[in-house]
């Protein structure tokens, strides 16, 4: 019926596993209790949507997730006419049912959509929490339990799509970062069960590659490609090939970067 | 004929006293790329360039081959200081290929170990290397195995107890305990000799001059610039040492204690010389051990003439107003000096409006077309959810496919979009001295310099930026020093695109040094005040920054990577364009692997510029 990728995790059975970075948990519940909206920066991959979907499930609301992409405009997130047989009908689209139902409602990576869906997000987020619908002239007030949140990742072409400061002024702002390194390998090991000296050389490598960035890399690696990685390893795969596959390559298209990160990588693990 | 038999007998011992496996050999520029990634990914200084290092006497014992062929008193060791990494040209140490590569990797792992603070000082070199060697494997567990392949073929090279010397053969045997099991050896045994030299271990005293990068010399020194880019780019040992008495010896012995080594003092008056003698120096230069440069009164070798005094009043271009004043940031304080360096912007004296020049009309005519496609226009997107028309072609097939009873999404609207380019872009050229080198031919039977093509580059990119409507502005840099430091308006952001531009452009000439930081943060300036809202400042250059004051080496490079990281954080986004072949070795630094692009061929840089600028603008104004 239309093509927006829209998640539903409130029925996910198992409960999410997160790791706190500090008093980002104290600071949400807050927003919530206050009907604040939320925006969370931080590079790729080290936790904002897992995070995210964890408060969801602890306060037992409903999360409709929108990947934000370049050509999502305004009327993707609130709705539109579809031809029907014979009549038009109208269908919310995930914001629209967001405010409607209550829940969650996390544009992931904000910045990637079209400028004009600023214009509907704006009145959502001052103390008018309205969406209104010029389509069908309806003005749906949002009920106390809705909450918007909007993610993106400062370090990705900042400067290029970069959020305007009126909107970003409209938020309380967490920032995210890559745990601390035994933090780090805890979450590996508890999501992967992998051993502790694997998860262990898999940060210190992590690390290692974080440091690279801007100058050899584009970006660090992720805590989802440790995961990624580790997942390889605890499936046998042997950790040099697994690093390979879920490390080095997906970082990297240079061929000589990836000789030395290779090096890199058997420094750490050893040649087997 | 002597002399023939003198080479042929030269040559043979040569290679007989030769104990290296040349058939295995690895070179150090094959590796180098991954070595730099290597060395910074296990925590080494991301500044450091790595560069081929000198060979250095270490006074152990040669055999008797050795003193027969007059060879093997030098040796090739790693090191590092604070502007490069120094490996060997190249490593032959080991018979099999892979042994050599991985020992360029031990060493660079071995530099790359952030050491502890009292392992930089206070410590020998035996305790030293044990120590680093500890610290690496226990941070890099998967070296082990390498490391143990490595020491295995060193000390499988020569038994301890073949050395006809017992003070030898106690010091060999010291070694190999110490590589065997590093941290265990405290001392070595007693020796009339220096121990011999260990190619897994960092060199036991780095040849280091001093004061040859004193912070103001005062001299006009040469830049290096000028230097044979081809052959090995060994550096050499140099000191500097006090210019001899004009009655004096040409032949100063410097070391009592080495009667045997070949230290010379030749004057140089490079003034008169010519190619041949510049070959010759360069194999004397190769033979000798210490090469002295002393601080004389006129300008030291080049291979580039050097005219660095600033034109009359009356020839110069004009000066517009007093300067502006920038700081510059200070590395090893890590502090900006607030006030340091002064831009003075100038405005050409004798340009003359005139219009392009004739061979670059075909490429001019053709570039207006394709960019004139890109003035701000709209598009109409067909299939669309909602739009303000209705799209006949969707809303058939939406009929005929209800008609035979399919569903489809019902995209019926057609929407017009407009394409706004709301961009602007700072151009700035590096118009140093090294632009007066030349570069190879124009046109059949045309040879041509650096500063021909920058010129024909800056023509064809305004032409393209005019046709396209994007906001641009064209300024050139050159300094001397931190007080002087150029800033050339060729195009600003409000003028129209015209003869009298064309004629500044036309105007340009090779000026003085790179000092490139103050220059990028003027420029961010300028560019920081446009509306637009994506700001581009492209920087076309042919080399690294460098200036005769410190700003030459590693200062240079921090400051105008500073000066880059500025920039950024006034929303700009800084890309450099350049000729230079080495800029590998520096460019990822300062303006990371994505920032930078190299132009092979330096006379192709006025077609590709128009060309990477509509890539750059596309990656930009794609959202």
């Amino acid at each position: 019926m239309n093509n927006l990728t829209t998640i539903d995790t409130s029925a996910a059975g198992s409960a999410a596993f997160y790791q706190p970075q500090g008093n980002e948990e104290a600071l949400f519940m807050h927003a919530y209790e206050h009907q604040l909206p939320v925006l969370l920066k931080g590079p790729t991959g080290c936790g904002k949507t897992r995070f995210i979907s964890y408060m969801a499930e602890k306060l037992g609301l409903p999360l409709h997730t929108v990947a934000c992409h370049d050509d999502l405009s305004a009327s993707d997130l609130v709705g539109r006419h579809l031809i029907g047989d014979g009549d038009t009908v109208w269908s919310d689209g995930p914001l629209t049912r967001a405010v409607r139902e209550g829940g969650i409602c996390y544009l992931d990576e904000v910045v990637e959509a079209r400028k004009d869906t600023t214009v509907v997000i704006h009145p959502l987020t001052d103390d008018r929490r309205i969406l209104p619908i010029d389509r069908t002239g309806e003005v749906l007030e949002a009920p106390d339990n809705f909450m918007l949140i909007v993610s993106y990742n400062p370090g990705y072409q900042n400067v290029l799509k970069g959020m305007k400061p009126s909107t970003r002024q409209r938020f309380l702002s967490m920032s995210f970062d890559y745990l601390p390194a035994a933090e780090e390998a805890a979450v590996i090991v508890h999501e992967t069960g992998v051993d502790q000296a694997v998860a262990d050389r898999l940060v210190a490598l992590a690390n290692s590659l974080r440091e690279l960035k801007d100058q050899d890399l584009e970006e660090g690696a992720s805590t989802r490609l440790l995961v990624y990685t580790a997942t390889l390893i605890a499936a046998g795969f042997e950790p040099l090939q697994a690093c390979r596959a879920g490390m080095i390559e997906p970082l990297t298209d240079d061929t000589q970067t990836v000789v030395g990160l290779m090096e890199l990588v058997q420094a750490t693990f050893g040649a087997q | 004929m002597e002399e023939r038999v003198g080479q042929v007998w030269d040559r043979w011992i040569t290679k007989l006293a030769y104990q290296g496996h040349p058939e295995a050999a690895v070179q150090l520029d094959d590796v180098k790329a991954a070595l730099g990634v290597f060395y910074r990914g296990l925590g080494g200084d991301s500044g450091l360039t790595i560069s081929a290092t000198t060979p250095t006497l270490h006074r152990a014992r040669r055999n008797w081959l050795h003193r027969v062929a007059g060879t093997g008193s030098k040796v090739e060791l790693a090191w590092y200081d604070e502007r490069c990494l120094y490996l060997p040209q190249r490593l032959d140490v080991f018979p099999q290929a892979d042994l050599n590569r991985e020992l360029y990797f031990w060493l660079a792992a071995l530099a790359g170990t952030p050491a502890s603070a009292e392992v930089h000082r206070g410590m020998n070199w035996l305790v030293d290397n044990q120590q680093r060697c500890l610290q690496t494997l226990s941070l890099f567990p998967g070296l082990k195995p390498r490391y143990q392949r490595l020491v295995d073929a060193f000390t499988a090279r020569r038994d301890p107890a073949e050395l006809k010397h017992n003070g030898q053969a106690a010091v060999l045997s010291a070694i190999y305990q110490a590589l065997r099991h590093p941290g265990s050896v405290t001392e070595l045994p007693a020796d009339d000799f220096a121990p011999d030299p260990v190619p897994l271990w960092l060199h036991p005293n780095p040849p280091r001059a001093e004061g040859l990068h004193s912070e103001d010399n005062g001299k006009d020194r040469d830049s290096s610039q000028g230097q044979s880019k081809a052959g090995e780019q060994r550096r050499r040992q140099a000191e500097r040492v006090e210019k001899p008495e004009e009655n004096g010896t040409t032949l100063g012995v410097r070391h009592e204690a080495d009667l045997f080594s070949y230290a010379e003092f030749c004057q140089m008056d490079r003034g008169c010389e010519d190619e041949d003698d510049l070959d010759q120096a360069e194999s004397i230069a190769n033979d000798i051990d210490k090469m002295a440069v002393t601080q004389d009164s006129t300008p030291v070798a080049s291979r580039i003439k050097f005219d660095l005094d600033l034109p009359s009043a009356q020839e110069d271009d004009i000066p517009l107003g007093e300067g502006i004043r920038y700081p510059e940031w200070d590395y090893k304080r890590q502090v900006m000096l607030p006030d340091y360096s002064c831009i003075v912007p100038m405005e050409s004296r004798n340009a003359e409006a005139c219009d392009l020049p004739g061979h670059l009309q075909a490429t001019a005519r053709r570039l207006r077309r394709q960019f004139e496609m890109l003035t701000n226009r709209s598009v109409r997107l067909r299939s669309q959810y909602d739009g303000d028309e209705l799209d006949i072609d969707a809303y058939l097939q939406h009929r005929s496919a209800r008609m035979t009873g399919r569903g489809d999404d019902g995209r019926l609207y057609s929407q017009k979009r407009q394409l706004q380019r709301d961009l602007s872009c700072l151009l700035l050229a590096d118009l140093s001295l090294s632009t007066d080198a030349w570069v190879g031919t124009r046109n059949p039977g045309e040879d041509c310099q650096v500063i021909d093509v920058i010129r024909d580059s800056l023509y064809l990119f305004s032409e393209s930026l005019h046709a396209s409507e994007d906001q641009f502005a064209i300024h050139g840099f050159s300094s001397r020093r931190r007080e002087h430091v150029r800033f050339n308006c060729l195009k600003d952001f409000g003028e129209t695109y015209n003869d009298t531009v064309r004629g500044r452009i036309a105007d340009i000439s090779p000026g003085f040094y790179t000092r490139m930081g103050a220059a990028i943060r003027h420029a961010s300036v300028l560019l920081a005040k446009q509306p637009a809202e994506k700001k581009l400042l492209l920087i076309v250059t042919d080399g690294k920054p460098n200036d005769l004051d410190r700003y030459e080496g590693r200062h240079g490079i921090e400051d105008t990577r500073k000066a880059i990281q500025e920039a950024r954080s006034q929303g700009l986004v800084p890309f450099c364009i350049t000729i230079d072949e080495q800029a590998n070795q520096y460019l990822p630094y300062l303006f990371g692997r994505q920032g930078y692009t190299f132009i092979h061929r330096a006379t192709e840089l006025p077609k590709k510029l128009p060309q990477l600028y509509l890539k750059l603008t596309g990656k930009l104004l794609e959202h």
